[in-house]
């Protein structure tokens, strides 16, 4: 197996991985850096990013602001000290990321603008038109051009971490342009592998994202922290799943029921004004907006019809001029998906599968319990996001935390000494021999496709917006089942050339091991809070679950979960407030 | 909602087993409202495991799913069902070496996306204590629309002297981005990337078809950027004349 | 030893324009050029006879009244017609104005081009005392 050595790795070369990259190139541009991705760095999915990235700029926002929005729209869960480190840093990101030529969207002034978003109090919301993921990945991307030591290898799949006693040594991945496996040998690695929205039938997430990189640290050892809290955005569009972005709403759009009435009013985060106000209505967080779909559906005040159940997502009253320069895409993508042009009519909508807030556990430096191996962006859980993300935080969080997370991987990789050779390379080999064994097992009765389709149907009724022990228990068993019958999966194609039935067999296997972890948190956890809304516990219970939950793996059966306790240093739990008493800001 | 069968022919090389490309028809079942692409998933899905090809987004924004679609490069999740007939042929994009059935070899432009220094050179460093740059929605304005290139490379398979000069020409996208940063107000790296621009490879390669601008599926119009960038690098050359007759 | 064997399809020198619609009018255009450039030719060498002398000129006329000249002049002015066309519709990717946040309408600039055109070519026929 071929050998390539590199001070650092980095899985991964979405917003975070490419960020990390840089971050290591500028710390010390003698250290040589492995970028291994499975897709072009271009084509991550940080690039289906619409709305924006939020930092604190304009004179009338305080860090104190952002910091008691994310805190309290995470509903308490989120580390405290994670967060203001957070809010203080990513002005800083994101005026970096505008010196290196991020076409933010300007004031007249010349100024960055910024847009209001929901859960926020003032807007601060930063935007480069409704493509803003896109452009941040392009800038980084192609600013990461200028530096030599970052050494791209493109289309690599990474399968296993190496470990030498609690020790992070590198990993393995498949070329697969030849199917060779490789050996990354690296003082340090960081995990920048993106999200698992694709353990849902129903998700925003590109195909790509299946949570490999969160499976490999749990397979590694690392627990999968507060895996139960899956975001639902609460305006996909029916069939697809396409996002249109909160940018939506935060310009003024309305969500109606089928008697034309913003139902939001209802679910106390009215008064139902004209125009927008922060955190009030259509601007409220989107667990609660989604869960308000939720009821709504089951009161058959959703409309019914070729989409099933959606409501409807009103912007007619925004204007053709507003619309085409600030939501040009989601005009392009209304009228191609669903024929509703947002300019004079209603657009389906109905909440989808976004984003994870759960994932590899760090701490507040992106560090692993594994030394040596950190993580971050959308794969990792430092907890800023709690139990419930706010929109425009994570575009945010993976340049704080890649940069962050990428300096203290640099400091480990100089002070380190090199892992066991002889370990290293058996473990290498294990991981080259069950690819080989892959290859050679025939006659397996189980297709990807079927496993695929149980699994996402599985999370979807019982896992969803609303949990109960029944369901809950219903997924476990079956997710069970699927990942005993994946072990009698064959392929079909043995080709060693781009060989891509072998790679959704093993993001399937990726898969399944997240979706354990969810389903097992989930059941676990009888409270409900932000996101994890449990039907037979409707309560928010600080006194037994103002804790993280940590799912360990259990290579023989069902993972087993305990509990970290959440960081507070300045807001002490309290209710969540949206509507009048929030006191947002007009938007 | 309503099925109609497509007949997808798809051109097929598994480099391990063909000598050359062939075409394989499969028969889908499809939704009305279907892209290209979801007919490829169903029959990876359910017909033929073995079928290679990229995609990722669904929401025409990676470039990852670039084919030619009844001779016309395109996305394959923007090209609707509904504007096809019940027979479509999917082959991998031209003019780049094809890797396996629909999945190309695509190296060559990723080393000229870098060739053009694709980066904000900037007049002097600048700290980030010293905050944003200035750059009005008129200048923001100049460059927008060179920026939103996804890299799809369908502009690559539709012009002719990429192909004719055996991948010699920089071609539309990577062109359109060094343009692109030329006219972005907070940048002077222009000389830095005008050997590259103006050589034999750069803009006077273009023979001005336009077919890029045509096929392109986020309006970037390289042909136009490169026009502009012949002008820029002609009144250049010029004045560069000028200057040393001058001294 | 992988095996990859990248399959390169080979671009024919000579007929690559027949195989898309788009290519045939691109060739169609350059091709135009080539009748524009002959015609140019002929009419310099016009100039040139008119400077030799009154002979030379009267068999320069007579020459181009010949009924085939005629025709291929004719065939000469349908070209010029594609070429102008062909290259007013993209004047506008080539010459982008902008004032402030806006860009001027491309129809407004080929608009402008047949304009000029008029204007130049009325000036010419009030020259030659035609109009
Ligand atoms: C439609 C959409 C809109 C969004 N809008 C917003 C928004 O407006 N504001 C906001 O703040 N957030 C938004 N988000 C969330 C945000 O975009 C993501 O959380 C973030 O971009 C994730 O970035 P990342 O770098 O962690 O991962 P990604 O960009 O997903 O990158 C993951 C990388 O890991 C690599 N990888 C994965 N597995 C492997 C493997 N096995 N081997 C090798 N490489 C691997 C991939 O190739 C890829 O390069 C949005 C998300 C979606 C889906
Ligand atoms: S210029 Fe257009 S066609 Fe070419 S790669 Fe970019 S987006 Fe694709
Ligand atoms: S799948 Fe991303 S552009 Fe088509």
């Amino acid at each position: 197996m071929q050998i390539i050595d590199a001070d650092i790795v980095i899985v991964g070369a979405g917003g975070a991985g490419l960020r990390a990259a840089i971050a290591v190139a500028e710390a010390d541009p003698s250290l040589n850096i492995a970028l291994v991705s499975k897709v072009y760095p271009m084509r991550s999915h940080t690039c289906a990013a619409e709305g924006g990235a939020a930092g604190v700029v304009k004179a009338n926002d305080t860090l104190d602001y952002h910091f008691n929005d994310t805190v309290s729209g995470g509903d308490w869960l989120t580390d405290q000290d994670a967060v203001e480190l957070f809010v203080n840093e990513i002005t800083k990101e994101l005026i970096q990321m505008e010196h290196w030529g991020c076409p933010w969207s300007r004031e007249s002034s010349g100024h960055v603008a910024v847009r209001p978003f929901g859960g926020m109090k003032i807007m601060r919301t930063w935007y480069a038109a409704d493509k803003t993921g896109f452009h941040m990945l392009h800038t980084l991307f192609q600013t990461s051009l200028k530096y030599p030591s970052i050494k791209r290898f493109d289309e690599f799949y990474a399968t296993d971490l190496m470990v030498d006693e609690n020790v992070s040594a590198g990993c393995t991945a498949i070329e697969m342009r030849t199917g060779e496996m490789k050996l990354f040998r690296g003082k340090a690695v960081i995990i920048c592998s993106g999200g698992a929205g694709r353990i849902f039938p129903f998700t925003t997430n590109g195909a790509i994202k299946t949570g490999d990189g969160m499976a490999m640290a749990y397979r590694a050892g690392v627990p999968l922290k507060d895996m139960e809290f899956v975001q639902y955005h609460p305006t996909g569009l029916p069939g697809s799943g396409i996002l249109l972005t909160e940018g939506c709403r935060g310009e003024g759009g309305y969500l109606l029921n089928k008697d034309n009435y913003r139902y939001l009013q209802d679910y106390d985060l009215g008064p139902a004004t004209p125009k927008p106000v922060l955190k009030s209505m259509e601007l409220g967080p989107r667990d609660r907006l989604s869960q308000a779909f939720w009821q709504e559906s089951k009161k058959g005040r959703t409309v019914q019809g070729k989409w099933g159940d959606v409501v409807w997502l009103d912007m007619r009253h925004l204007g053709e001029k507003l619309i085409n320069e600030r939501l040009p895409l989601v005009r392009d993508l209304s009228i191609s998906y669903v024929a509703a042009d947002p300019v004079t009519d209603l657009v389906p909508v109905r909440p989808v599968v976004h984003y994870m807030m759960g994932g590899i556990h760090t701490d507040i430096n992106g560090a692993t319990p594994v030394a040596g191996l950190y993580a971050a962006g959308e794969c990792a859980c430092v907890s800023i996001n709690g139990a419930n993300r706010l929109g425009s935080n994570s575009l945010g969080e993976l340049l704080v935390f890649g940069a962050r997370a990428a300096r203290f991987a640099v400091e480990h990789a100089k002070s380190v000494k090199a892992p066991r050779e002889a370990l290293v390379t058996a473990q290498a080999a294990d991981a080259e021999g069950r690819i080989k064994a892959l290859f050679k097992r025939t006659g397996g009765k189980q297709r990807v496709a079927q496993l695929r389709r149980e699994m996402n149907l599985t999370l979807e009724e019982g896992c969803g917006i609303y949990r109960d022990e029944k369901s809950l228990r219903e997924s476990v068993a079956v997710i069970a089942d699927v990942r005993a019958r994946y072990r009698d999966v064959a392929l079909e194609d043995k080709s060693s050339v781009y060989n891509t039935d072998l790679y959704q067999t093993l993001e399937l296997g990726a898969m399944i091991e997240c979706a354990e972890a969810v389903a097992h948190s989930a059941l676990q956890r009888t409270e409900s809070r932000g996101a994890h809304q449990r039907l037979d516990y409707v309560e928010r219970d600080d006194k037994a679950f103002l804790k993280h939950s940590m799912a360990h793996y259990n290579p023989n059966g069902d993972p087993r979960i305990d509990y970290l306790d959440v960081t507070i240093t300045k807001s002490q739990p309290a209710a969540r407030v949206y509507g009048a008493a929030a006191g947002g800001q007009a938007a | 909602m309503s099925k109609r069968n497509i007949q997808l022919e798809v051109l097929r090389y598994r480099p391990e087993q063909d000598r050359e490309p062939v075409f394989q028809t499969y028969t889908v079942p499809c939704e009305e409202e279907w892209v290209v692409l979801d007919a490829l998933n169903y029959v990876k899905d359910e017909i033929d495991r073995t079928l290679s090809y990229r995609w990722s987004c669904h929401m025409f924004v990676c470039g990852s799913c670039g084919f030619k679609i009844n001779g016309e490069p395109k996305l394959g999740c923007k090209a609707f069902l509904r504007d096809y007939g019940d027979k479509i042929r999917v082959e991998p994009l031209d003019n780049f070496p094809i890797e396996r059935d629909l999945v190309v070899v695509i190296d060559d432009f990723v080393d000229k996306l870098q060739s053009v220094k694709p980066y904000i050179i900037p007049k002097e460093e600048k700290s980030v204590a010293a905050g944003e740059y200035i750059q009005t929605p008129a200048q923001l304005k100049t460059f927008k629309q060179y920026s939103m290139c996804i890299n799809c490379l369908l502009c690559y398979s539709a012009c002719p002297q990429y192909g004719l000069t055996n991948q010699e020409f920089i071609g539309p996208a990577a062109l359109a981005l060094a343009h692109r940063y030329n006219m972005d107000s907070r940048d002077v790296g222009r000389s830095a990337r005008e050997h590259v621009l103006a050589s034999h490879e750069g803009v006077w390669e273009c023979s001005f078809v336009g077919a890029c601008s045509i096929v392109c599926p986020k309006d970037v119009d390289p042909a136009g950027a490169i026009q502009q960038a012949k002008f820029t690098s002609a009144i250049d050359y010029l004045t560069s004349m000028v200057g040393i007759g001058g001294k | 030893m992988s095996a990859r064997k990248p399959y390169v399809r080979k671009m024919s020198k000579t007929s690559w324009f027949l195989t898309h619609a788009r290519f045939k009018s691109y060739m169609l255009h350059e091709v135009s050029s080539v009748f524009v450039a002959l015609y140019m030719w002929l009419l310099i060498d016009g100039l040139f006879r008119l400077a030799k002398g009154p002979e030379a000129w009267e068999a320069w006329l007579s020459f181009i009244k010949h009924p085939l000249v005629v025709i291929l002049s004719l065939i000469a002015f349908a070209f010029f017609i594609i070429h102008t066309t062909s290259w007013f519709k993209a004047v506008p990717q080539a010459m982008r104005i902008q004032t402030g946040e806006h860009f001027v309408d491309g129809k407004l600039i080929v608009g402008g081009h047949y304009v000029a055109l008029g204007i130049f070519s009325l000036f010419v026929l009030i020259l030659a005392g035609v109009a």
